[in-house]
């Protein structure tokens, strides 16, 4: 048996990996920041919760279900609202509004489809529920647990082979460079977007699938992680996949083994400022590293910190190359 | 003993509508013309508006009972909020036949929420003056939740989810009676809530006005006609959460209890930002309109949902989160600059550039159109 907060770790930080990395697709393409993000979340987790109840189908069949789902609401939140507004040229802060607007609405369909749930299934706890049991265990921890992180991986790799292997990536990666040159080129710009659009709903919907298997679920239940998310996308600069998994995996870690040495120091009153971490992560990235994590140079800061040792490796390195090229 | 009314129409009393309509609408202008001052005149984005609130609300409701009870002498077992039960009907009993100490009390509890406003305020301009609107949005909206978490787990300031009571400064006023209260409440906030919209008015047409629209416009520009932006950017900020926060206060005062529950991203962010685009951002008149057709459907709809949620399966305030966002997204594609869009600022009295534009006038068109006034 793995110690709780291992297990915590890996899960927690995974999942947030998974959603910022969602995140980071729609800032990508839109560069408006998606605050009905979490609200895709929220509707993995009610697939999860639903199908699991009614026809207790284990959250792992249901997450391709819910990446559907989440894709649909994703794509149509694009369509139906952002790019028209967009169109109409509106300003920055009038699409961030929009998206909170569409994030309460997303709310209260989820209210009411828990109100459904109530009446139709008797289901008391449709508004706020426990975590969905798991449905296998390996060595004795929870399958969520090893799903979380190959999950994670699988998509990481997905999308790195995606944007770098096939001409759809390479299509999607000139329209986030450079819309107005990659329309020259013949590429469907809009196309793409839905596409990015498409893949960030579905990534939300099938990591809130996942979540309510280890943690407790609800109507704001995706809202209420955006600070994470957010923290997470920051962290890793916005603009960069990759950096956006990073930044999902240090905030989630981050925020359950700092919690965990709090509680063990200081007590358990320390508990209710766990939000305090990625808030704080985020504050100071936006501070110190605006473009995040990805854009340090560790070159540099390694050839500063230990100038001698660098120097020795460098003239290592062009001895090697004149080796290799064959001049001694 | 005085009484209010009661006008029956539609089976709808019209004097506690008219009531509960302007006490709501009197929150709603002082609040939503806060956030014209910073997101409208100083383009600063502010998503997390509920925290400026909240935190007044918490701070004047937890303050002004302990001085209360400081005051009274109340034992309160050094637990305050543990003990609330016991110590706030001491209180309000103490303060029905003190009036000086019932309004010291509200003043004071006012005063404590606009220090902690201006002082949150000062904490956020920090990011606030250095961020692009969507780093900061997220940042204040994240900012938002995090506090929402405090207030709601931490339970020496106003008792966690649970909340508190706060005493009743409204009690002297004819004893008990609750409709003369709610009269006496409705003045208060009106008062207040007028001296704000002339303040703002006051400040958006004075060289402070025209310059925040400049730094809005183009802090380059600004900047180099030596306006310090970054000074009168924390002046907005600080400002603007100070005036919230005592407007969370009078709220309070009002409730009679604070909570963290009722401090919601939904009511305090979001509804206020729909009355901005509604009403038009950067013109307080607009604001001051949209406000009022705000509350009006708002309250409407409220009337509405108390008729018909027997016959409707699913509880009626998610219909209600649904409508105000589809108003919203709606405003933003038909009329994005709201009711009454920004207006350029007369920078002279309307009767003197009256007076100018007449001496400017050619003579020989004045001539002429003497003549024609003649004949009518």
């Amino acid at each position: 048996m793995v110690e709780a907060f291992v297990t915590d770790t890996i899960v927690y930080a995974s999942l947030f990996g998974l959603m910022a990395l969602g995140l980071t697709l729609t800032y990508l393409t839109t560069k408006v920041p998606n605050f009905a993000y979490g609200s895709f979340v929220t509707i993995g987790m009610y697939t999860a919760f639903a199908l699991y109840r009614i026809q207790k189908i284990s959250p792992y069949a249901s997450a391709p279900i819910a990446f559907a789902l989440g894709a649909v609401a994703s794509v149509s939140m694009y369509l139906g609202v952002l790019r028209i507004l967009s169109k109409r040229g509106s300003s920055l802060v009038a699409l961030m509004i929009a998206t909170l607007a569409v994030d309460i609405a997303f709310v209260g369909i989820f209210g009411i489809y828990s109100d459904y749930l109530t009446s139709r299934y008797a289901f008391i706890d449709s508004k706020q529920f426990y975590p969905i049991p798991d449905s296998f265990t390996l060595f004795g921890t929870a399958g969520i647990v090893y799903v979380a992180p190959i999950s994670l991986g699988i998509v990481t790799l997905a999308v790195f082979l995606l944007l770098t292997q096939s001409k759809l990536g390479v299509a999607m990666r000139a329209s986030v460079e450079n819309p107005s040159l990659a329309r020259v080129v013949g590429i469907n710009v809009e196309r793409v977007y839905v596409f990015a659009w498409l893949l960030a709903g579905g990534f939300a919907a099938m990591s809130g699938s996942y979540y309510v298997l280890w943690l407790p679920g609800g109507i704001t239940g995706g809202s209420n992680l955006i600070v994470e998310i957010f923290a997470a996308s920051v962290l890793g600069g916005l603009a960069s996949i990759y950096g956006s998994v990073l930044g999902g995996l240090i905030i989630g870690a981050s925020e359950v083994l700092v919690t965990k040495v709090a509680l063990d120091q200081l007590g358990s009153w320390v508990g209710i400022y766990q939000k305090g971490i990625p808030l704080i992560i985020m504050v100071v990235t936006l501070l110190v590293l605006p473009k995040g994590i990805t854009s340090i140079d560790w070159h540099r800061i390694f050839v500063k910190a230990y100038p001698s040792f660098a120097s020795q490796l460098r003239r290592l390195y062009h001895s090697m190359a004149k080796l290799t090229r064959g001049e001694s | 003993m005085a009484m209010v009314p009661i006008i029956q129409l539609f089976g709808i009393d019209v004097v506690r509508f008219s009531i509960d309509l302007l006490t709501l609408y009197s929150l709603f202008l002082v609040v939503s013309l806060t956030l014209n001052l910073e997101a409208g005149y100083a383009g600063i984005p502010n998503f997390g508006k509920v925290m400026f609130v909240a935190a007044g609300a918490a701070a004047a409701g937890s303050a002004s009972g302990q001085l209360a009870a400081f005051v009274l002498m109340i034992n309160t077992h050094g637990n305050y909020t543990g003990y609330i039960y016991q110590v706030i009907p001491q209180i309000d009993a103490a303060l029905t036949h003190n009036p000086g100490l019932s309004i010291g009390i509200l003043l004071f509890g006012v005063l404590v929420a606009a220090v902690v406003g201006a002082v949150l305020g000062f904490a956020a301009s920090y990011p606030a003056i250095r961020l692009r609107e969507d780093y900061l949005g997220m940042l204040l909206l994240a900012a938002a939740q995090f506090f929402q978490i405090i207030l709601s787990g931490y339970e020496p300031i106003i008792g966690g989810t649970q909340g508190i009571e706060v005493p009743n400064v409204f009690g002297w006023f004819f004893g008990d009676e609750i409709g003369v209260r709610d009269v006496v409440v409705l003045l208060v906030l009106g008062a207040f809530a007028l001296l704000v919209f002339v303040y703002c008015e006051k400040v958006v047409r004075s060289p402070l006005g025209r310059t925040l629209r400049a730094i809005r416009d183009s802090e380059l520009a600004s900047r180099s006609l030596g306006k310090n932006d970054v000074a009168i950017r924390r002046k907005v900020i600080v400002v603007a959460s100070a005036i919230s926060g005592m407007a969370g206060a009078l709220l309070t005062f009002y409730l009679g209890s604070v909570g963290a529950e009722t401090w919601t991203r939904v009511t305090w962010t979001f509804w206020i930002w729909v009355i901005l685009i509604l009403g038009g951002a950067a013109n307080n008149a607009g604001v001051a309109l949209g406000a009022f057709s705000f509350t009006l459907l708002l309250k409407a709809v409220d009337q509405v949902k108390f008729n018909f949620q027997p016959f409707i399966p699913v509880d009626v305030n998610w219909l209600e989160y649904i409508m105000f966002a589809a108003l919203l997204i709606g405003i933003l594609v038909v009329r994005p600059d709201g009711i009454l869009p920004e207006k350029p600022t007369l920078t002279l009295p309307r009767s003197m550039l009256g007076h100018i534009m007449e001496s400017n006038v050619n003579p020989v068109d004045d001539e002429k159109s003497q003549p024609a006034k003649q004949t009518i």
